[in-house]
């Protein structure tokens, strides 16, 4: 998969590059306007990743360069800016998703892959992991072909761990993930223990493995031994 | 003692009428009566000089009982041993009336064919008593119609003079600095009012644009905090990953990781704040606060779990009111989260919607709350506690933007937040 991030601050831009190397990306950088015009003009990306404030101009010209040279990548807005008039104006323009800063480097990772699979979907829209079969649109799990009874909000969370599986995962950014919106207000993340207890048992009633790891002290990790 | 201006100043006036005229009737009395009688003796030594110029040459003894018979106020009579012009008060009994009368009597020696007689002429003096009380009713006159005159200026001028001031007094009463609304003075005839004016208009143009540039700093501040935020984001995400964690380093990651948080959500909520200073979310709409509610019932439940709190709802009615989404969402979920929040385990919340109001009550441990520092911003019951202090003056935010009111009751053991729409 071949992503485009655009940001122009450095130790951002190194960060998210690294995390989403390790996970089966190749991801290029661009920290202007003026070679994000370039690199656009030269490849095809999966997905690109959006600052939009930049030096040399707003990250806004981007997609409307790209909706020019009738480009379909997906565009994922990263940004400081939050108000609600820049979200409108960003789907307005064409932007698939909207993530404002700070965010989590495993958020941004899931975010990418539920734009790529929707892009790429064909019919069916399925992920799929050793003997677990998700089916996102119907909102079914199945172990070794057996469906098993899981409420939305684990297949949210069983997805997140997969996305990011070997990641080690901070009990706040699965709290934010799970809690959206209302991640702001919450002090408290002992909620995302009970999720992953009731989540862990039924799957391994269902006869999975066991993928779920505790991290000390941090938080969990999805990893095949 | 607050008055208004005007009756003060009338006040002031009224007293100072009253002392002069106090003090001036008296004086009048003794200036009137001084002239009067300076008027009557120059009669009587009129009249004198009159009758020895006159009369007396042709008088003789014999004439003197006829004289006297025929004249009342001028008698000749014997000789009294006076030797000059002698002026004097006396009284003598009326006798139609019934009553004594005062005279003013002046005597004189005259001699008549060698003889030595008194010449005596007398004037009837207006009655002292008389005089005082007409100079009373006078003076009760003139003060009485000062102070229906002054009474009548007054509210005259209270009501034309003074009415710019009162337009302008409402004005500033009226101003709110974090509305939008500045007052608009009008021009007026009067010198002084046009200058207050001017400098009010001033006065609050500056406090603006300071208050504004406040505001945007604030704004500004938690804006540019989210990029290096991000960044630490990232930095600590990159970092957990590492294989070569030890246990006590993955401890202080974590508080890292738990304080950044609190950053986050503080800065977020700031954002939010001055956001919502700046009403940039105008755009009402009409919304169910019971949907409001039923939309994250899930998710209040699952979070009231962990410390087994018992949610009773009261969804008595729809409460259909105006709002912008956002913000009634916000408002409801910060009151239900925080009755979470200051719960005690096996705590209960009782969430009520009437016809025009929504009330979250709650068991605590803490005892009644003091209603006067609830809302203010970074005011913690417990400053221990994770809270950024935030939340209630969102709250409060947001009711004042849609007009309604929030109030705080404790009763039984629940602390109650109803905002009535």
């Amino acid at each position: 998969m071949k992503l485009l991030l655009i940001e122009d601050e450095h130790e951002l831009a190194n960060s998210i590059q690294r995390y989403l190397t390790g996970k089966d990306f190749v991801c290029e950088l661009a920290n202007n306007v003026k070679s994000a015009f370039d690199k656009i003009s030269s490849y095809d990306y999966d997905c690109i990743l959006l600052d939009l404030m930049l030096p040399d101009g707003s990250g806004f010209e981007i997609i409307k360069e790209l909706k020019k040279q009738n480009k379909t990548e997906g565009v994922i807005i990263i940004s400081a800016k939050e108000t609600l008039e820049s979200r409108l104006e960003g789907f307005n323009l064409g932007a698939d998703d909207y993530l404002t800063k700070p965010f989590h480097l495993a958020e941004l990772l899931v975010r990418i892959q539920a734009l790529i699979r929707r892009k790429n979907f064909k019919g069916n829209n399925l992920v799929s992991y050793n003997e677990i079969d998700i089916d996102i649109l119907a909102k079914t799990v199945k172990i070794k072909g057996n469906k098993i009874d899981i409420t939305k909000k684990e297949i949210d969370l069983l997805l997140y761990l997969i996305g990011n599986e070997n990641k080690v995962l901070a009990k706040s950014a699965i709290a934010e993930h799970l809690s959206g919106d209302m991640a702001d207000m919450l002090d408290n993340h002992d909620f995302v223990y009970a999720h992953i207890k009731n989540l862990k048992k039924k799957l391994n009633e269902a006869g999975s493995s066991d993928y779920i790891k505790t991290v000390y002290g941090l938080g969990y990790k999805w990893q095949h031994d | 003692m607050t008055k208004k201006l005007l009756q003060k100043t009338s006040i002031t006036y009224l007293i100072f009428s009253v002392i002069v005229l106090c003090v001036s009737a008296p004086l009048f009395y003794f200036i009137t009566e001084r002239l009067y009688l300076d008027e009557t003796d120059e009669n009587l030594l009129l009249y004198k000089n009159e009758f020895l110029k006159y009369s007396l040459p042709t008088i003789t003894i014999s004439d003197i009982p006829a004289w006297n018979k025929s004249n009342r106020n001028i008698k000749i009579g014997s000789f009294t041993n006076i030797a000059k012009d002698t002026l004097f008060y006396s009284a003598y009994y009326d006798a139609l009336d019934d009553e004594k009368e005062t005279y003013r009597e002046l005597n004189t020696p005259i001699r008549i064919e060698g003889n030595q007689y008194n010449y005596s002429a007398r004037i009837n003096l207006v009655d002292t008593e008389d005089l005082m009380n007409s100079i009373a009713i006078l003076f009760l006159t003139i003060t009485f119609s000062l102070l229906l005159g002054l009474f009548f200026i007054t509210q005259r001028l209270s009501i034309t003079l003074w009415r710019p001031f009162y337009k302008t007094l409402g004005l500033i009463e009226d101003f709110e600095i974090d509305k939008n609304k500045q007052p608009h003075f009008t021009e007026t005839s009067i010198i002084e009012f046009n200058r207050l004016n001017q400098s009010i208009a001033q006065l609050i143009e500056r406090n603006l644009i300071i208050y504004k540039s406040q505001r945007e700093f604030i704004e500004n501040a938690a804006h540019e905090l989210q990029t290096p935020l991000a960044v630490f984001q990232a930095k600590i995400d990159t970092l957990i990953q590492r294989k070569d964690v030890t246990i006590e380093q993955s401890e202080i990651l974590s508080s890292l990781n738990d304080n950044l948080y609190r950053i986050n959500r503080l800065n977020k909520n700031l954002l939010l704040l001055s956001k919502l200073d700046n009403q940039s979310y105008g755009d009402k709409q009409t919304i169910s606060l019971k949907q409001v509610i039923e939309k994250h019932t899930d998710f209040f439940n699952e979070q009231a779990k962990a410390k087994k709190i018992h949610i009773e709802t009261n969804l008595l009615e729809t409460l259909e009111t105006k709002s912008n989404p956002v913000l009634a969402e916000i408002l409801v979920n910060n009151l239900f989260l925080n009755a979470i929040r200051h719960n005690i385990i096996n705590g209960k919340i009782i969430v009520t919607i009437a016809s025009h109001s929504i009330t979250f009550s709650n068991t605590s441990g803490a005892n009644a709350l003091n209603p006067n520092k609830l809302f203010k911003r970074f005011s913690k019951i417990n400053p221990s506690e994770h809270g950024t202090g935030l939340g209630l003056s969102i709250v409060k935010k947001i009711a004042d933007i849609n007009h309604w009111v929030i109030t705080y009751d404790y009763s039984e053991n629940l602390h109650s937040f109803t905002v009535t729409c």
